[in-house]
């Protein structure tokens, strides 16, 4: 079984990553996509053990037949290589078509005088989001695992700079918390991934596809504790070269009890990413098991 | 000093939901992370939250948060002294 833990950095190295960014200023991305799936994906798919985790997901999570499975596999990294290509291109600059659904939701807080959350998860391609979605009220703060290779994170922080987004490195000691707490309390807006848990944190559990799963309290708990409003936010791919945006509300009753306030966040957050796999089950990038 | 620690232990109950503990239970030495209570750095975000909340202060760096949260005793000495509520 693959471990449960993602080890929060991008497969190669940093040379590897900057030559991708030089090529991707040249060449289409699509003939990078045709290269990936005709000699690239066919090689992962054999050494890399993500095959079997997606295999559960397609088998055990959608409930697909074996034909139909082994199709969404193979699809499933084909989508994978093209947002990874998608973000290098972005950093070699890059542009996507991109319609937002839930726009209004978003401008509406964005106007407001008080910080909320943005929820992601590791489905579609989030990165996009911090070029669609600016605030020129508001800074919005990415947290981002520490250890991410040192393109990626020039990448970003030369992409998110443009945009008014800064990022929060996850950290061992408790400097990112004061950071991501002076950030709600300055009324700014922070981004958290909500699918993965980092680290030995704890976790709280939700039906998802219809088996329990593990979530980190992290998020929901913030988001509590601040009473803050919270946004769950999902950027999926469409065509070769297009994102669709979805934003989401994530309502929950401020006067009940801080336990339920918490539990109902992550229902609601569960039923979005339920509809959103459903709706695009090609992109769910969580490779190692989801439910165990 | 006895009376903001009682508050604290009960303020920290609530806001951890730790139902199945009274403020009898929180030794005010023992450590509140690793192998004391048990808490995480989101925990801590908590307590900086009451710290905000209750009293009025705000915390600026994470070196100083290690030193406040080593216990219930240490949270209580710093509030005492840098409460503004």
């Amino acid at each position: 079984m693959e471990n449960r833990q993602w080890k929060g950095t991008t497969y190669g190295n940093s040379g590897m990553h900057r030559h991708l960014i030089r090529l991707l200023r040249v060449l289409d991305v699509r003939v990078l996509y045709v290269f990936s799936y005709l000699f690239v994906i066919p090689f992962c798919l054999i050494f890399n053990a993500s095959r079997r985790s997606a295999w559960r997901f397609y088998r055990n999570g959608l409930h697909q037949g074996f034909f139909r499975a082994a199709w969404s596999v193979y699809a499933n990294h084909c989508r994978f290589a093209e947002v990874v290509i998608d973000r290098f291109a972005m950093y070699a600059g890059k542009r996507f078509r991109i319609v937002v659904d839930g726009r209004d939701e978003f401008e509406r807080r964005a106007a407001g005088e008080d910080g909320f959350l943005h929820l992601s998860s590791h489905i579609g391609n989030y990165e996009l989001a911090g070029y669609s979605l600016g605030s020129e009220k508001k800074t919005i703060y990415a947290v981002v695992f520490a250890d991410e290779k040192a393109t990626v994170m020039e990448g970003r922080g030369r992409m998110f700079g443009r945009n008014n987004v800064k990022m929060i490195a996850l950290r061992e000691d408790m400097g990112h918390l004061f950071e991501i707490d002076e950030a709600l309390s300055g009324g700014h807006i922070v981004t958290f991934p909500s699918d993965r848990m980092m680290g030995e944190g704890k976790s709280l559990s939700a039906a998802f596809l219809g088996r329990t799963a593990r979530f980190p309290q992290g998020p929901f708990r913030v988001a509590v504790m601040r009473g803050v409003d919270v946004l769950a936010v999902n950027v999926m791919k469409e065509g070769w070269t297009g994102y669709h945006v979805y934003v989401t509300p994530l309502p929950y009753d401020r006067t009940l009890p801080k336990k339920e306030q918490v539990d109902t966040l992550l229902r609601e957050y569960v039923a979005q990413l339920e509809k959103c796999i459903r709706r695009y089950p090609t992109q769910w990038y969580n490779f190692f098991d989801f439910w165990a | 000093m006895e009376a903001l620690i009682e508050e604290l232990k009960k303020q920290i109950i609530e806001a951890l939901n730790l139902e199945e503990l009274t403020p009898e239970d929180i030794d005010a030495d023992a450590p509140l992370f690793g192998d004391g209570l048990g808490l995480d750095s989101i925990d801590a975000l908590e307590l900086i939250v009451i710290l905000d909340k209750k009293y009025g202060i705000r915390l600026s760096s994470p070196a100083e948060g290690k030193e406040i949260f080593k216990n219930v005793r240490s949270i209580a000495e710093y509030v005492q002294k840098a409460r503004k509520k």
